[in-house]
This record gives structure tokens, C-alpha cells and sequence, in this order.
């Protein structure tokens, strides 16, 4: 009977750190496995944690951000425009996370006292202004041609432009998020913010401050994504608006999390390798039309799946564990 | 006086445009207010309209607004279909599901288009797409852009028929009463459901009409959509969530501001004009987001 629950328990009897590092090191085999396939490899898995920072604010608080992409590029621009002055790329991501944290700081602090839609709407113009800047300010940005990065200095002797070692530090970056989301789960702020999302005026009641909660939680998804942008830019080579800033890039970063499952800690791993691998099988015959995959895939998520493919699984888990138990859902 | 002219020439052209703003602002709005979702596909539909009447231009050789008179019972039955099939089964989830949901439908409307047309912009040949009347005013000449006045009388139709609609017939009664209180409305025998796939079948409807009204000014291209989303966000939030007379104020807004930006500046700064286009309506409508997220005019976010 014993062995039964601790069987049918799987996921939540499994220690956090040992699921971590189960998964972890899985993806840490791609690159023996499917060594040609290593720039699949690298955008899925950056995808990956565009869309765990995501989930910080858009799953945890459940304000769905549509303008991830300011972040992105900060990050990415930064790393290029200091890059030209000779300033290596790690101070450069630290440049970037420091503009993203006062960005979304600022922004926040202007925006969380709006509810609903009113923020995700903010987003959205925010980031074609932003978009808009960085195509027409040609000294700083070098407009729609874009920035490219020349020769890269070794990071404790490796070199920057191996795939592998790209893939490597992107596996880094997406480990660091999935720590944060254990941590986050368990911690004080994971608390909160899911008070918030669930109700904010019940929240205020308790004693939280829900625009704080959702400030932190804004400022921890803008510097985690510009890390992001930063790893995209070593692993492309260049930037210009049109690749890092534009609307799509941002309905993908959310779709990907949303699909996998909002606040879920694995959710928008999960999602990102079930959109990515369609998508690269389809590439020939969408084209540029590839965010159709993502268009009936949320459509179907969003019927059949509300709580994302993570969201469900666990849930369906759940209730095999306690099958007395009547869940309203 | 240069100064002058051009202001005056910009706010012409913006209150022209400003008018199929308008319209896809009232599409938006009018979704809101009845079924308290932001439509975030509004965009995407306009392309649809746009490219439908490209098709029919195309193959069955009409003219664009010839083609309005098939588009748009097309769009309706789209829209309506759309919403019975898909839309209706989230109506009691949360608004940010349903707003997923619409921002979802889309993406598959807009990548569709883009399978079957590419990336290379569409125009449509009209004899008449570069004529303008020029009237001498005060010693000043200006120019009214001829499938711009079209735009605009055909939207100023359109709009009134909406609202003839929804104040003087049956269907209308039973539109508002669903936005007022959709409970109330059941109890009263109204299918708040089928009210709500034809409220979805008219937003559509009308951003579809906005699409073909722009097709002999701009050239069609599949990637506008989330261009022409923003700009209703802009339009619906200007006029608050959910007001027609606001959205219709919002538009006119929004087209003036976009105009004179772009005519105006250039004379101070060559910098920013054209170029930030787009920009002057999102800064706007951040602060108004700020200050008066109810919109410019009226106290609270009022309803259809």
C-alpha cells in the first residue's frame, strides 16, 4: 500500500533539488544526442526561459505581460552597444539587467494601480515605443541594419561562439529560473503573489501590498529576461528591432508559458519544447507563418487545457492521489 | 503660414482617417461592452476584411467598395460562426482566458492569410485612389483625399445603421439589455448567447469594413495586424472601455494626433515625424491609461 502512494505520488514526493537536477541534466544531454541539431536546441531552450521569466509575473501574479520583448532587446543592446567600446559581454548583461530593473520598476510603479487588461495593454504600447525608438535612434541603436558583434572575448577560455558552450550557458540561465521557481513556490513573495492573482482585495486584507508584490515580481521578470537577451545576442551574432523587439516575439514568450502552464514552475520548459519541436517540423511549409502553430495551439489549450499542459497534468495527478476528494474546479 | 496650411491640411487628413479609426475602435468597443472581453484579434480582423476584398478584386474583378456588399455578410457569418464554435465555450471562465482565446484566433486568422498571400504587400488599382478636390479656403489651398471622403461617408453609414439598430429595433433592446445585465436579460427570454455570437459577428463586421475601406490607401500586408489592434486599444481607451460615442471621438482623436504629428514636427525637427508615427497615439494613450483610464470623456467606464 505504502509503495502504491509513493509510486502514484511521482512528481510531489520527488525532492525539488533531485527534480531539478534530473531535468537539468536530461537537457544537458541534447548536445551528445542531437549534436546537429544544436540551434534548435538553443532557441527552444532560451524560449524556455524568456517564458520562465515570464511566468514570474504572468503566472504567480497572473498579470499577463504582452511587451516581454522590451526586455529582451535591452538586453540584447546592451551587450551589443557596450560590446562596440570594448566592454566584454558579461558587464554588458549587467548593464542590461540594471536599465530592464529600472524600466520595469518605473513602469510598474506607474501601472500596477490598474487592474485588469488596462496592464497588458500598457505593455503592449510600451513596447512599440520602445520598438519604435530603437528603429529610428540610429546612433544609439544603428536603426534597422541592427548591431552586430564582431570577435567575442573567451569566458574562462571557452569561446563564445561554440554552440555548445552557448547551449551550455543558456541550460545555466533556464536552471537558475527553474531554482527560482522552487524557491518562489515555497517563499513569502510566491505567496503573496499567488494572494494577488487570486484576489486582490483579499490580499489588501491580509496585509499585502498587491501593487509591491507585483512591482517585485515585475522587476525579477525584466532583469531575468534581459539575461535572455543578452545569451540571444552571442548566440545570433547581431541584433536589429525587427528579430528582438516586435509584437510577436512577446505573444510567444506568454503563448509558451501559457500552453506549458501558468505557475507551474515546469510549465514554460514544458511548453516551449512541445511548440518548438512542431514548429521546426513545419518550418518548410509555414515559413513565416509560424506562429500558427502557436495561434491553434493556445486556441486548443485555452478549450480543452485551461490550465496548461502542466497545469492539467498535475491536477489529474492530484486527484488520483486523493480520489475522495471532490475538487471544484 | 506654412505652418498654418500644413496644420490645417493635417487636421483634414487626420479627421478622415480618424474616421475608420473610429470604426474599428467601435467594433472593439462594442464587444467590450457587451461581453466584457478586449477582442485582442480586432487587429487581425481588419486584415481579414483587407484581404477579402483584395481576393474579390483579384478573382471576381470588384471594385473595393462593390466588394464591401459580399465582405461584410461574410465577415458577420464569421465572426458569428467564430464565436458559437469557439468563443462560446469559455463563457464562464475569467476575462483573461477569453482575451487569450481572441488574441489566439488571431494569430490563426492573420498566419492563415499569410500562408495563402506571403509577405509581399497587396495593392489594389483604382482610378481613383490618387484624385483629390482641392478648395481654395482663404487664400490656402487644400486637398481632400477622394477614397478618404469615401472612407469616411461610408463609415458615418455604417455606424449610424449600428445605431439605429441597437436603439430602434428589437435585436438592439435585447443587445443593450445583455450589457446592462446579462442575467436580467435571460430572465426577460433573451438568448444572451446567440446576442452575444451576433455582437461578435458585428465587431467583426465592422473591422472587416475598416480593412476594405483602407485597402486603396495602404497596401495590404499580413504582419499590420497587431498595428491595427494597437490602434484600436488606443481608440477604445481614449473614448473609455466600452463608450460608442466614445470610440467614435477616440478615433477622430487618434487620426488627428497621428497626422499633425507627422506634418507638424518635421518643420521644428526632421527627426521625429513621419517616423514616429505610430508613436504619438501609444504616448497618448499611456497617459491617458495613467490618468484616466475611464477615457476622455464620461465619469465611469460606461456601457453600450
Amino acid at each position: 500500500m505504502s509503495e502504491h502512494t509513493s509510486q502514484t505520488r511521482g512528481m510531489t514526493t520527488v525532492p525539488p533539488l533531485v527534480l531539478l537536477a534530473i531535468v537539468v541534466v536530461t537537457i544537458g544531454l541534447y548536445p551528445l544526442i542531437f549534436g546537429q541539431f544544436m540551434n534548435l536546441g538553443i532557441s527552444i531552450l532560451l524560449f524556455a526561459g524568456f517564458a520562465l521569466a515570464w511566468d514570474i509575473l504572468g503566472g504567480w501574479a497572473g498579470q499577463n505581460s504582452l511587451g516581454n520583448a522590451v526586455f529582451v532587446g535591452i538586453g540584447a543592446y546592451s551587450v551589443a552597444i557596450l560590446h562596440q567600446f570594448g566592454i566584454a559581454p558579461w558587464w554588458g548583461m549587467l548593464v542590461g539587467i540594471g536599465v530592464s530593473g529600472l524600466l520595469a520598476w518605473g513602469w510598474g510603479a506607474l501601472t500596477f494601480r490598474l487592474r485588469g487588461s488596462y496592464f497588458t495593454l500598457s505593455t503592449i504600447a510600451v513596447a512599440e515605443i520602445i520598438r519604435l525608438i530603437a528603429l529610428n535612434e540610429d546612433w544609439l541603436t544603428s536603426g534597422s541594419e541592427g548591431k552586430n558583434l564582431g570577435s567575442l572575448p573567451s569566458l574562462f577560455g571557452l569561446d563564445l561562439f561554440d554552440r555548445r558552450v552557448e547551449f551550455y550557458l543558456v541550460l545555466l540561465f533556464v536552471a537558475a529560473l527553474l531554482a527560482f521557481g522552487h524557491w518562489l513556490k515555497t517563499a513569502k513573495l510566491g505567496f503573496y503573489l499567488r494572494a494577488v492573482r487570486e484576489d486582490e482585495d483579499s490580499a489588501m486584507a491580509l496585509g499585502i501590498n498587491p501593487a509591491r508584490a507585483k512591482l517585485t515580481a515585475f522587476v525579477l521578470m525584466g532583469m531575468f529576461t534581459s539575461i535572455g537577451g543578452g545569451l540571444w545576442l552571442l548566440y545570433l551574432g547581431r541584433i536589429d528591432p525587427d528579430t528582438a523587439l516586435v509584437i510577436p516575439v512577446s505573444i510567444q514568450i506568454a503563448l509558451l508559458a501559457i500552453i506549458g502552464g501558468r505557475g507551474t514552475i515546469y510549465g514554460p520548459l514544458v511548453g516551449a519544447f512541445i511548440i518548438g519541436i512542431p514548429s521546426e517540423i513545419f518550418r518548410s511549409v509555414l515559413k513565416e507563418a509560424n506562429l500558427l502553430v502557436y495561434g491553434v495551439l493556445i486556441v486548443l489549450v485555452i478549450v480543452y487545457l485551461p490550465k496548461g499542459i502542466v497545469g492539467t497534468f498535475e491536477e489529474w495527478l492530484y486527484k488520483r492521489q486523493h480520489p475522495l476528494e471532490k475538487r471544484g474546479s | 503660414m506654412e505652418f498654418f496650411s500644413q496644420g490645417l491640411q493635417g487636421l483634414i487628413d487626420g479627421l478622415l482617417t480618424g474616421g475608420v479609426y473610429a470604426m474599428i475602435g467601435a467594433g472593439m468597443s462594442l464587444i467590450f461592452g457587451v461581453m466584457r472581453v478586449v477582442n485582442f484579434g480586432h487587429g487581425d480582423f481588419v486584415i481579414l476584411g483587407m484581404y477579402a476584398a483584395f481576393a474579390s478584386n483579384q478573382y471576381l474583378k470588384l471594385d473595393p467598395y462593390v466588394s464591401l456588399l459580399v465582405v461584410l455578410p461574410l465577415a458577420f457569418v464569421f465572426g458569428f460562426v467564430l464565436h458559437r464554435a469557439i468563443l462560446a465555450k469559455l463563457l464562464g471562465a475569467n476575462d483573461q482566458t477569453t482575451k487569450l482565446a481572441t488574441l489566439g484566433l488571431g494569430l490563426i486568422a492573420t498566419n492563415l492569410v499569410l500562408l495563402q498571400f506571403g509577405t509581399e504587400p497587396k495593392t489594389v488599382y483604382t482610378e481613383y485612389a490618387t484624385n483629390a478636390w482641392r478648395i481654395p479656403l482663404f487664400g490656402l489651398e487644400l486637398r481632400i483625399s477622394e477614397v478618404r471622403f469615401y472612407a469616411v461617408i461610408i463609415t458615418a453609414l455604417l455606424i449610424f445603421g449600428l445605431n439605429m439598430m441597437l436603439y430602434r429595433t428589437e435585436l438592439g433592446r435585447a443587445i443593450r439589455a445583455t450589457a446592462q445585465n446579462r442575467l436580467g436579460a435571460e430572465l426577460q427570454g433573451v438568448d444572451t448567447k446567440k446576442i452575444y455570437a451576433i455582437v461578435y459577428g458585428i465587431g467583426v463586421v465592422l473591422a472587416a469594413a475598416a480593412g476594405v475601406l483602407l485597402l486603396p490607401l495602404l497596401s495590404a500586408t499580413p504582419t499590420l495586424g497587431s498595428v491595427f489592434t494597437n490602434k484600436s486599444f488606443v481608440v477604445t481607451i481614449l473614448g473609455g472601455l466600452g463608450s460608442l460615442p466614445g470610440a467614435i471621438g477616440g478615433g477622430l482623436i487618434l487620426g488627428v494626433v497621428e497626422s499633425l504629428g507627422s506634418s507638424l514636427f518635421p518643420l521644428m525637427n526632421s527627426h521625429f515625424g513621419a517616423n514616429y508615427r505610430d508613436a504619438y497615439g501609444l504616448i497618448i494613450f499611456l497617459i491617458v491609461l495613467l490618468f484616466r483610464p475611464e477615457g476622455l470623456f464620461g465619469r465611469t467606464v460606461k456601457r453600450v
